[in-house]
């Protein structure tokens, strides 16, 4: 579990005591907008549409009971008494207001939590596998290295004003749920032939107005070496990324223009310059860090016991749950629980104080006090007992929480949009609230099978909108919101950016155009494929037709 | 669009966010700022809209406003041109605390 060691605990006491007389000095006229907004941003807090926001950061999506309470308390005291997980895995607040900030911090400092990094042009929030350090899938936890970079990366006086933002996500397994490849680095934790652990390192990925897949730097990287060649990327980043246009500043158009070739070469000579014992982590501090994430005292015992697979036999709604919800824990008779935030009633993400004290209690009481937060905008309790499925289900449909759609067609990813964003061209929530309704019947979901819709209110795209099986953006012209479609995305190892279909849609058109283009996948898929599967064999021209028709 | 030398066409109106409570406002008949749109001064008068201008500096000046600018406002409707403003006049289409009435 991330917490801070001391100095951490001192930087945040101090910048927070130092905002908190920002704040004052700027509501009392001594500090001017120009010269407080960066120091605001710096602190997580972002003027909006309508009101400021606030967004805390959750490193690596990881949180414990005591963490997401106070996000409960935050919401509830400071703001309209509910929070919005991002695909970041953070979670942002939408109506906060200035005077209260500097409490709020103090309130998230007294449970290790702040809102630094989460803005400005510096390495931001490391995003992780919400499956970490529970499922088997894994090499080993990713969290020790992600928190590695974390302590590197804070404040780091060489890279606090890097070309643009850098955004670094990490997983061990082969099955990408952090989606690597979408970052300025992903690092993907792996064993090579001869056992040993390393890094397969990428570059250059990401979305926004230029959509890129990253491209691998290096194949394997040995374990000690990880900050080391991080610098030399970053050097060479910081030397040749483009500081005249923020639409070209981020890695992956120096590498595009670069070329991946001469960019390795470029990092790799920087790196012949760096002594790797000067930044080279210590044995010793490793594993002082990967104690703080020891697995929690797991029992023994047996998979599928009888009192759950009794229970998947007589209660239908259960059943149905685990079968979607549930994932394959490393420990026998344990497993991953997935919480869906996406109600067909609610945003994409938004869970109130409420039921956010709720799961911090099933967290105590089912999963050793752990929960994550996870790009898609869900949550995991990732260290359930089996035995235990069947109560805690019955406690999350009490909480409205038992929602049983986990990667199915209403399982949306959707930013705020213009409803809340200042920089959108249309709304998103909208949309996802009508294609949750068009497709509100459970067995049709299930029929459906796998689809990821994600939904973006402009080009910066932090929906995800271009590498959804199906991807929606959010445009306007002359005071009319429309909406253009992309297919075939994959936000998984096997990434992919979706192509534009062509004319954009009315939001009537959109959901119409939807089901017509599902319809056709029903029709024409053969045994077990999925949406994108289907797509990719026949190709985008029939989804064309019945979209245009 | 954001302007503050407004270049924009037609009649104008004032707006901001408060530095407080970062609610967005506009400029009232009397050069009040108002959190409801329909009370917003709309006027192609270049003396008022000099006046506009110079009120919603002093008041950025005083901390009392963050972010002003001119908009656009259609001369049929009396609603902003552009549709983010137009959107901005409203406050969000959704919001969970409505929608649960929890706050
Ligand atoms: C409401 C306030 C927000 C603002 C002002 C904002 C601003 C931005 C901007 C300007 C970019 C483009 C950055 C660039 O590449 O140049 C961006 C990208 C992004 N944002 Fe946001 N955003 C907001 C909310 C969110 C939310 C709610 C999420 C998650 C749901 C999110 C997640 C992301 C992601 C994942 C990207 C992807 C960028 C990339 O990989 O290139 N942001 N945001
Ligand atoms: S994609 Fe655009 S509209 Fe959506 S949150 Fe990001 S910046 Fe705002």
């Amino acid at each position: 579990m991330y917490r801070y060691d001391e100095f951490d605990a001192q930087l945040v006491a101090d910048r927070t005591r130092q905002f908190r007389g920002q704040v004052e000095r700027r509501l009392a006229g001594r500090l001017s907008e120009a010269e407080f907004r960066p120091l605001r941003l710096m602190n997580g807090l972002y003027l909006q549409l309508h009101a400021y926001m606030l967004r805390v950061a959750v490193p690596y999506g990881t949180l414990n009971s005591e963490q997401f309470r106070m996000l409960a308390h935050l919401a509830e005291k400071y703001d309209r008494g509910y929070g919005h997980v991002t695909t970041r895995q953070n979670m942002q607040f939408n109506w906060p207001k200035l005077p209260d900030v500097p409490d709020m911090l103090d309130d998230l400092a007294s449970v290790q939590m702040h809102a630094i990094q989460t803005s400005g042009n510096c390495i931001r929030n490391v995003t992780c596998d919400p499956y970490a350090g529970a499922t088997a899938e894994e090499v080993e936890d990713p969290r020790p290295m992600a928190e590695l970079i974390r302590q590197w990366s804070t404040l780091h006086p060489e890279f606090t004003f890097l070309p643009r933002k850098f955004k670094i996500a990490v997983t061990a397994a082969e099955k990408d749920r952090a989606l690597i490849k979408a970052h300025d680095i992903g690092i993907q934790i792996i064993r090579n032939a001869a056992g040993d652990i390393g890094y397969k390192i990428y570059v250059g990925g990401g979305l926004g107005r230029t959509p890129i897949i990253g491209q691998v730097l290096r194949e394997f990287l040995p374990k000690g070496e990880l900050l080391a060649y991080l610098t030399a990327a970053l050097r060479v980043y910081n030397r040749y990324g483009r500081r005249d246009n923020k639409y070209k500043a981020r890695i992956k158009i120096l590498v595009q223009e670069t070329g991946i070739e001469t960019f390795t070469e470029q990092v790799e000579a920087e790196y012949a310059t760096i002594d790797i014992s000067d930044i080279s982590v210590s044995d010793a501090e490793r594993e002082r860090i990967a104690s703080y994430f020891a697995a929690p005292d797991f029992e023994t015992l047996e998979n599928d016991p009888k009192a759950f697979t009794d229970a998947l036999q007589v209660n239908n709604a259960f059943s149905l749950w685990a079968n979607n919800n549930v994932a394959a824990h490393k420990a026998a008779g344990y497993a991953i629980v997935n919480i869906s935030l996406k109600p067909k009633e609610l945003a994409p993400g938004d869970i109130t104080a409420a039921q956010m004290r709720d799961v911090s209690d099933m967290a105590d009481t089912y999963s050793f006090g752990e929960l994550r937060s996870t790009h898609q905008q869900n949550l995991v309790l990732p260290h359930v007992k089996q035995s235990d499925l069947l109560a805690l289900f019955t406690e999350l449909q009490a909480a409205g929480l038992a929602a049983d759609n986990i990667n199915l067609i209403t399982d949306i990813i959707c930013c705020p949009g213009m409803d809340f964003c200042a920089l959108a061209t249309a709304r998103s929530i909208p949309i996802s609230q009508a294609i949750a309704e068009r497709f509100a019947d459970p067995e049709r979901q299930r029929t459906i099978g796998e689809m990821q819709i994600k939904i973006s209110g402009c080009i910066n795209a932090c929906g995800h909108h271009h590498v959804g099986h199906i991807g929606i953006l959010g445009l306007e012209k002359a005071g009319v919101e429309f909406y253009q479609i992309k297919l075939g995305g994959d936000a998984s190892e096997h990434a992919e950016i979706g192509k534009v279909t062509g004319p954009g849609f009315s939001q009537e058109e959109l959901i119409d155009g939807i089901e017509n283009m599902v319809d056709l996948y029903l029709k024409q898929r053969e045994a077990g494929e999925r949406f994108l599967d289907t797509y990719r064999r026949i190709g985008i021209a029939p989804f064309k037709e019945v979209l245009y028709a | 669009m954001s302007t503050l030398k407004h270049k924009g066409k037609g009649p104008q109106s004032m707006t901001a966010n408060e530095l407080r409570d970062g609610f967005s406002v506009w400029l009232d008949e009397n050069l009040d700022w108002t959190r409801d749109f329909t009370k917003a001064l709309r006027t192609e008068d270049t003396d008022l809209i000099d006046r506009m201008h110079l009120r919603a500096e002093t008041d950025e000046k005083a901390n009392l406003v963050v972010g002003i600018y001119f908009i656009d406002i259609e001369p049929e409707t009396g609603l902003p041109a552009r549709y983010r403003e137009k959107f901005r006049v409203n406050g969000p289409s959704y919001d969970t605390a409505d929608v649960l009435e929890i706050s």
